[in-house]
């Protein structure tokens, strides 16, 4: 029956459905072309690699006795932009086996150059590489994401991609906010940043009733209890084990941005629990309105249970999988194990423990919210 | 006591406070799990170990204490179990061939300062590395995903004992549409509160958006948030299909 429903939807649609499809393969192919296609639009000088020779190879090991292969390669390249559009320019390369700040170029690849000064009596053009040109691959990958995200989730899929874009640019416009202005903490940004992504997310996949007012006040008090519990923790023991020196990029006060950095971290997995319990519940009741307080409680807990232990994990991953790299590259250089640990991951344990934290506190203060709304609902009636 | 272990005891406090028997083993499923990826990572400094290789098996000994340990060995877990390796399987051969086109291998321009002291000449493959890498942000995410479809399908199945596989099939994935949205949510929260630094540092330098979208960095956390989510999209018809399979598989055997 299921099937057939679905098939007359998609009889009674499918106009608006082609015209969307059609819509959407325009676009990708013009981004596509667009990127394959956009040297003009950038300053910095671009090149594609015609033909390479790899000229000399060196064995080498380092001082901790690990053996790699170092390579020099000779590159001619054609300018793609710029004044010298078209001409051929002479590059070099040098890479190694393991490729961890260098890479072999291949025919095809484009590169941003730098362009040495033309003398005149040297009539070929030389420079050096400055960088990879990687927009193209970006937006190959984001086309297999969006598509492959409208294709298995359709509706749902197109609405999770809206909130996806939404919430970037919240969180964009917040950040520029927050540099522009002097004197407004991040925090305080984040923190109302914080109110409209759950707002959004929420209120957008799920639509306004008290299924969602439930999940979105839930998932408002766990994540500040949360920052708040971790924020204790952090002043109590004066931040004692917190390696903020390994912390990257930092232009601004590091304990703020670390701290705002857990604010956003964990909230999609508190919405995440927040609104799978509040859709069981509001579900239990739907079907049986005269269902016990003590019964949804109970399924409640039973379903929290159920996804504690994969929801923890999921940040788990997330964050300790990125040091994957240094980590290695800490461990070739003959750094100690505990010194390696905590130089690289004290940052990221401390936010898969307080992401752990506010899943595991959704479950009891998403399925009282909850309650709490039914029992609104069924003293309204 | 450090912050780490504080907020270990709280969380250990809370896990089993809510979850009872069954907190108290996730609770110690995070730490075999923290183990495993340990031990993967200290493999993966011999150069004769093949990384993705190493990546594999981690990710079974990793599905194997999420699903099984956390609960019990039946049919949903097994067929959550299948699902995952097929998708992580699948999902290693593209990213791989993406992590080697966009060479977004190793470490960027903006992270090398930190570390000139050390040698970055050290012999293993950081293109395989960077992949396994990718994978394993994702493993959790696809773990989560996959069991949350096949319990309740089999849920459904258990009170529609008749339903054809094809219609099995349907409600999986229908099922799986209505978590795809807080599943995305989730990854892309967490990977930006871990990227909060440098979205600041962007913005602060102004480095322009051609910059921006062709350093090694962002274009390297790009293809993270991109690859998760395409597990996660990946995971729904595997897992729907599978479970589908295996449920009515059993029925006529």
């Amino acid at each position: 029956m299921f099937a057939k429903l679905t098939r007359l939807k998609l009889q009674k649609t499918s106009i608006k459905q082609l015209f969307f499809y059609i819509i959407l393969t325009l676009s990708a192919t013009t981004s596509l072309y667009f990127v394959f296609h956009n040297h003009d639009f950038y300053d910095r000088p671009i090149a594609e690699v015609i033909n390479t020779k790899t000229e000399k190879t060196t064995e080498m090991t380092d001082m901790n006795g690990n053996n790699d292969r170092q390579y020099f390669q000779k590159i001619v390249a054609e300018m793609k932009n710029g004044e010298y559009s078209g001409f051929e320019i002479q590059l070099t390369n040098e890479y190694s086996d393991s490729g961890a700040y260098d890479q072999e170029y291949q025919p095809g690849d484009e590169l941003f150059v730098s362009v040495d000064d033309l003398k005149d009596d040297n009539k070929v053009l030389t420079g050096y590489i400055e960088d990879v040109k990687r927009d193209k691959y970006l937006m190959i990958i984001g086309w297999v994401f969006i598509l492959l995200l409208l294709f298995v989730g359709k509706k749902q899929g197109l609405f999770s991609l809206i909130t996806l874009g939404v919430n970037s640019i919240i969180l964009s416009y917040a950040l520029d906010i927050y540099l522009r202005s002097e004197g407004i903490s991040l925090m305080i940004v984040c923190g109302i940043g914080v109110i409209f992504f759950t707002a959004i997310s929420l209120l957008l996949v799920n639509g306004f009733n008290e299924k969602t007012y439930a999940a979105v006040a839930a998932t408002l008090i766990v994540t500040f209890t949360t920052l708040l519990i971790s924020f204790i923790v952090v002043k109590a023991t004066s931040g004692n084990g917190l390696k903020y020196e390994e912390m990257q990029f930092l232009t601004r006060p590091y304990e703020m941005v670390f701290m705002a950095g857990i604010l956003v971290g964990c909230l999609g997995a508190v919405m995440d629990v927040a609104i799978t319990l509040s859709s069981s519940i509001f579900g239990l009741y739907e079907k049986d309105p005269a269902i016990s307080i003590k019964a949804l409680r109970k399924s409640g807990f039973d379903i929290g249970k159920d996804i504690m232990g994969t929801m923890t994990n999921i940040l788990f991953f997330v964050y300790i999988s990125g040091a994957i790299p240094m980590l290695i590259l800490f461990f070739k250089n003959a750094s100690p194990l505990g010194f390696t640990l905590s130089m690289n991951l004290s940052l990221e344990m401390a936010r898969a423990l307080t992401g752990g934290i506010g899943i595991t506190l959704a479950i009891p203060i998403g399925i009282y919210t909850s309650i709490f709304f039914v029992n609104r609902k069924r003293a309204g009636q | 006591m450090t912050v780490q272990l504080w907020l270990a005891a709280i969380l250990f406090i809370l896990m089993v406070g809510i979850g009872g028997k069954k907190g108290a083993r996730s609770f110690v499923a995070l730490f075999l799990n923290f183990g495993v990826l340990l031990l993967a990572i200290i493999l993966m400094n011999d150069p004769h170990m093949n990384p993705i290789i190493l990546t594999l098996f981690a990710c079974v000994l990793i599905s194997c204490i999420s699903l099984f340990f956390i609960s019990e060995i039946n049919i949903k877990t097994v067929t959550a179990f299948i699902s995952t390796i097929i998708t992580t399987g699948a999902l290693l051969f593209f990213i791989l061939m993406l992590t080697d086109m966009a060479m977004i291998q190793g470490f960027s321009e903006e992270e090398i300062e930190e570390i000139g002291a050390f040698s970055l000449f050290v012999g293993v493959d950081f293109v395989k590395i960077g992949a396994a890498m990718i994978i394993m942000s994702t493993i959790g995410a696809i773990i989560d995903l996959s069991i949350s479809i096949s319990s309740p399908m089999r849920e459904i199945y258990f009170h529609n004992p008749s339903i054809s596989r094809k219609d099995l099939f349907i409600s999986g994935l229908s099922i799986g549409r209505d978590i795809l949205g807080t599943s995305t949510n989730t990854l892309f929260f967490a990977f930006f509160g871990g990227y909060m630094a440098l979205l600041i540092w962007f913005k602060d330098l102004s480095y322009s958006i051609g910059e921006i979208v062709n350093s090694k960095v962002f274009s390297s956390e790009m293809i993270f948030i991109g690859s998760a989510g395409i597990g996660v999209a990946l995971a729904i018809p595997v897992t729907s299909w599978i479970t589908a399979y295996y449920l009515v598989k059993k029925r006529s055997g």
